[in-house]
């Protein structure tokens, strides 16, 4: 069944011709809570492809982190496949799940989780010390315009200036997707436009596939794609002709 | 129950590893306080209660000899309430079964009338009745390690003459709780034994009819003993008196003592060492908790919850270790104590050693662990129940770090980052830094104390017994005698070699400070018997002054070349006027040694010697114990070699229940201090860790992370940890060491490794329990929301 190309992604502008990165079919995620069962992903079917920015929409609950964390490697599915680059995700090994984690994606999560005890340099030195093919810690933070802030730590910077920390060392391993989960949610509106930004950029200029999570819809805009996802399942995927530049965004 | 108490017992369950880690230190400080402060009071109740009901004597005193008509006087010096003579002496005793000969001191009974002070506490069968020959009682640990009951016969040589004793009962003394062989430092129950029989048989076996040789004294309520003292000095010089002595110098009564002495400074020193190390881990343990519920700390105030209750119920935490600590810790307290009363019968000779804990020092040691505890605990939970509910609601800033002091001063190049983190860490929380290494070192510490003890032990005796006391056997002459005896002693079956020695009693003054001791000549250039310096090489014997033990030296506060008095209680008694030469080393008693013909001319006497020390060809052993048991002119005869094997199984014994017991002790600290100190690093460090985890880290990396910082903690712990263990030893032994045996302190490599193995093995075991639960860090969770 993953040969029958979905109508969903046929119509995908960006990505006719192409090779999906993630090719997800009927990616379904049960938790169980003593007696309860939540669905939180119930049969996603899903390509996502390179160079691509896509924004994840839907209500709390809805399933937007559970599918992002599938993503990324950090939890496991009940039911349905996943690949990436046509390898196989659902059955990788805690220690093959861990590398791809180290090698492929970069995270940034909406409390910017920096180590404390490091500076914005070597935040993104942990990771620049143990990728394969890392930039400089410094030129990720000079990306992100943190040159000055390079020897602060988190407790120094501001919530902004912690998430662009956060991007860049994200972004520093040249990762092939970028995951974030509403990076701006705990950021003011010109912090927050900043930070999408750089977020920007990094899809732009470095070509890597970025998914946002966010419950601001205003975002979207700035999106190829729109995924609206409702009670664990994909409801619609909204393409957009043009991508509306960051700095025109506000909410 | 009530809501607070359920929170109580569930989050109990959740740190159940850590509490239980927490309450094995606390409990094995309370063990060892229960064990040792239980002996403490089980010896002493014991002791007094015996010395009072067998009505010990105040005053003792040796003589030579005394007319019995010389009682009445004794009697009626003032202060005196009763005065008692008696015939003491020695027999060679043959064993059926033993090769080596074994040796008794005979004491007489009175035939007229029951004995007044220090009476026997019969076990088996009765006292001997007047007019018997040969009816005998027998100390009880010599009658038990051979099986001896009443009905049996022990062949003995008395004096030079072949006697039969007949065992008609088996008895404690008070005055032997503790018998140790003349000139031996360990009691050896098959070869030494007391015996007790009719006065005037025994008179007449040693050539004291009609006179007494030792006078036992009761000091009147009221009465000066010190006075008395010196009116039986007065009185018994004349019969060859040998400066009275009071009840604390009496050797068993002294052994006695020193041992309860050595109890008291280890039931001491180490419950204090593992309470206040439990103390810090229940602080440190508990303020993470308050720390991570601080905000429902916050939920309760807003509830309505008082401070206090809210305080109160973190203080049901420290409770609740106290308590498994106090249940635990008495109970292995109780039980090792008694197992140790068993361990000590061998050697103490009560009627009764039943063990008696001492519950005031108890509960006073349970509730220090308590308060110290409360203490840490309401310090944490202060801070989160003054915090205004609405601030302790919002999540925290990021903890404030800055460079580690290394890096401040330009080492950053040294540090990987995540050694980096660890310092930085570690720097932040110095208390808590400091407070893990203590622990840690004094983790290191308590193996260095137990193993050097056992070296210590074991160097003495290698010194006194390889290098020192070199001879097999040493035969002590009934009276000194002329010189021809050696060359009888040369004729011997097996014999090797033999040195004589002239021993003389004399009191040695220095300004007001005297001593009495025995003073001992030997030949030049000796091989058996040898005086030696610290380093074990032989001092050559003074052309004028004499030797002293080191620590007789000390005792008269006197120096090598400082002046000395010596007044000879034998023979014309001569009093000499000469100087300190040097001093020497040894570990048991106390001596003054010079050179023989010198001491022959002091004493205006020619060529006399007391015994001779003797090295037999052990192939003919038995022909020559068979050749020397009947030889008239023997008093004594000492086996040095039975005695060094009978103290490598009895020592050996206790050595290695006591090794065993710190060892388990030091993987109970170590572990329990890394494990706890582990754990709360895990907690704070766990969205750090989980982030790690998260971009990529692998397990392995992750545990490397906290690790690193745990075994920076251990490496910082090992150097103060072997200096805390060395100066322990010395401070322990210091305050254990008596004047009847001295341990050295001896500070090996062995003793080293040892507690750094111990440690860091300890530590991989807690590292490895606590990489368990790395594996088990919640990924997803930690990036929901803040901490
Ligand atoms: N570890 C878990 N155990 C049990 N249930 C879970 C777990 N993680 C998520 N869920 C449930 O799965 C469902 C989807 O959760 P998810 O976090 O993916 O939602 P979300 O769309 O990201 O919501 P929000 O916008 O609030 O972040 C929810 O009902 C949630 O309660
Ligand atoms: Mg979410």
């Amino acid at each position: 069944m993953a040969e029958n190309p979905l109508p969903l992604s046929h119509s995908s502008a960006t990505s006719k011709s192409r090779e999906p990165l993630f090719r997800a079919r009927g990616v379904t995620r049960v938790y169980h809570t003593g007696e309860v069962e939540v669905r939180a992903l119930n049969g996603v079917d899903l390509d996502l492809f390179e160079g691509e920015l896509v924004v994840l929409l839907g209500a709390s609950g809805s399933g937007k982190s559970t599918l992002l964390n599938i993503l990324g490697g950090l939890d496991s599915l009940t039911d349905g496949t996943l690949t990436f680059r046509g390898k196989d995700l659902t059955s990788a090994t805690e220690r093959e799940l861990t590398l791809y984690r180290r090698n492929t994606v970069g995270f940034i999560f909406q409390f910017y989780n920096l180590i404390p005890s490091l500076t914005s340099r070597e935040n993104v030195a942990l990771i620049t010390d143990i990728a394969p093919d890392p930039m400089d810690p410094e030129e990720a933070l000079d990306l992100l315009e943190l040159g000055e802030r390079m020897d602060h730590f988190p407790s120094q910077l501001s919530g902004g200036q912690q998430q662009r920390v956060a991007i860049a060392r994200a972004i520093a391993k040249r990762p092939d997707v970028l995951l974030c989960d509403e990076p701006t949610g705990a950021l003011d509106v010109k912090t927050g436009v900043m930070v999408l930004d750089a977020i920007d950029r990094v899809n732009r200029e470095l070509g890597t596939l970025v998914v946002i999570i966010t419950h601001n819809a205003v975002i979207a805009d700035m999106a190829d794609r729109v995924i609206f996802l409702s009670d664990g399942k994909i409801t619609h995927i909204q393409e957009n002709p043009v991508r509306r530049p960051v700095g025109e965004l506000s909410w | 129950m009530r809501p607070l108490d359920l929170k109580l017992f569930r989050d109990l369950a959740a740190m159940k590893g850590q509490m239980a880690a927490v309450a094995m230190v606390m409990a094995c400080g309370l063990m060892v306080m229960i064990m040792e402060r239980g002996l403490v009071v089980s010896l002493e109740t014991s002791r007094d209660a015996y010395y009072q009901s067998n009505r010990l004597a105040d005053l003792f005193c040796d003589l030579k000899r005394a007319p019995n008509s010389l009682r009445v006087r004794l009697s009626h010096i003032p202060g005196v309430a009763v005065a008692e003579t008696r015939v003491k002496g020695s027999a060679v005793l043959d064993i059926p079964g033993m090769k080596q000969t074994a040796e008794g001191t005979l004491l007489s009974l009175p035939e007229d009338h029951p004995q007044h002070l220090n009476l026997l506490y019969l076990r088996v069968g009765r006292l001997p009745v007047a007019g018997n020959r040969g009816e005998v009682v027998v100390s009880d640990a010599f009658a038990e390690a051979h099986g001896f009951m009443p009905g049996d016969t022990i062949d003995a040589t008395i004096y030079g003459a072949r006697e039969r004793l007949h065992i008609v009962g088996i008895t404690l003394s008070p005055e032997y709780v503790y018998a140790l062989p003349p000139g031996s430092i360990m009691p050896d129950n098959r070869r030494y034994g007391v015996f007790w029989m009719n006065e005037r048989e025994l008179a007449v076996a040693l050539g004291l009819e009609g006179a007494f040789n030792n006078v036992v004294v009761d000091v009147a309520p009221g009465g000066d003993p010190t006075a008395v003292k010196a009116d039986l000095d007065r009185i018994l010089t004349p019969y060859g008196g040998l400066t009275t002595y009071d009840r604390t110098e009496q050797l068993s009564v002294k052994m006695v003592n020193d041992e309860i002495k050595g109890l008291r400074t280890m039931a001491v020193a180490f419950p204090l060492i593992f309470l206040s190390i439990a103390a810090f881990m229940t602080s440190a343990a508990l303020s993470r908790l308050v720390h991570l519920q601080r905000e429902q700390i916050a939920q309760l105030k807003a509830f309505g919850y008082s401070s206090r209750t809210i305080g109160w119920h973190y203080c049901k935490f420290a409770l609740v270790v106290v308590i498994f600590a106090f249940l635990v810790g008495g109970a292995l307290g109780m039980w090792f104590g008694s197992r140790m009363l068993m361990v000590y019968h061998p050697f103490f000779r009560f009627p009764v050693l039943d063990f008696y804990p001492d519950w005031p020092a108890f509960l006073l040691a349970v509730l220090a662990s308590a308060a110290t505890s409360f203490l840490g605990v309401l310090g944490a939970v202060r801070h989160a129940v003054t915090l205004p509910p609405a601030e302790a609601m919002r999540p925290e800033p990021p903890a404030a770090f800055r460079a580690s002091l290394l890096e401040r001063i330009g080492l950053q190049k040294l540090a990987s980052t995540s050694f980096r983190m660890a310092l930085r860490n570690l720097e932040r929380k110095p208390w808590q830094a400091l407070f893990t290494t203590l622990g840690l070192a004094m983790a290191t510490a308590i193996p260095i104390v137990s193993v050097s003890m056992g070296d210590g032990m074991d160097y003495m005796m290698d010194f006194q017994w390889r290098l020192a006391q070199r001879q097999d056997v040493t035969l002590a002459l009934i009276e000194p005698g002329s010189f021809s005896v050696i060359n009888d002693m040369r004729g011997l079956p097996g014999v090797l070699n033999v040195e004589p020695f002239r021993a003389v009693a004399a009191r040695l003054y220095s300004g007001h400070h005297k001593r009495r001791v025995a003073i001992t000549g030997l030949p030049q250039n000796v091989l058996l018997s040898r005086v030696l310096d610290v380093h074990g090489k032989p001092v050559a014997l003074p052309l004028s002054g004499l030797l002293l033990s080191k620590q007789l030296a000390k005792m008269l506060f006197v120096q090598p070349g400082d002046a000395l008095r010596v007044e000879v209680l034998e023979g014309r008694r001569p009093v000499l006027h000469t100087t300190v030469s040097g001093t020497i080393t040894d570990f048991a008693g106390v001596g003054a040694w010079m050179d023989i013909d010198r001491l022959h001319h002091l004493m205006r006497e020619s060529r006399t010697v007391s015994g001779a020390h003797l090295t037999v060809d052990s192939a003919r052993e038995d022909e020559f114990f068979a050749a020397v048991k009947d030889s008239p002119r023997i008093g004594s005869i000492t086996t040095t070699r039975a005695a060094r094997e009978n103290y490598d199984k009895m020592m050996g014994r206790m050595m290695d229940i006591s090794r065993a017991i710190f060892f388990f002790f030091s993987v109970v600290v170590a572990f329990g201090v890394i494990y706890n100190g582990a754990r709360i690093a895990l907690s704070e460090r766990a969205r750090d860790l989980a982030t790690l985890r998260v971009i990529g880290f692998t397990q392995r990396e992750v545990a490397t992370v906290l690790i690193g910082e745990l075994t920076l903690l251990t490496l910082l712990a090992l150097l103060p940890g072997l200096y805390i263990g060395s100066e322990l030893t010395s401070l322990i032994l210091t305050s254990i060491n008596t004047e009847t045996m001295r341990i050295p302190v001896v500070l090996t490599g062995r003793a080293y490794a040892t507690a750094v193995l111990i440690v860091l093995l300890s530590s991989a075991l807690s590292f490895t329990v606590v990489s368990r639960h790395i594996v088990k860090l919640d990924l997803l969770g930690v990036l929901k929301a803040r901490e």
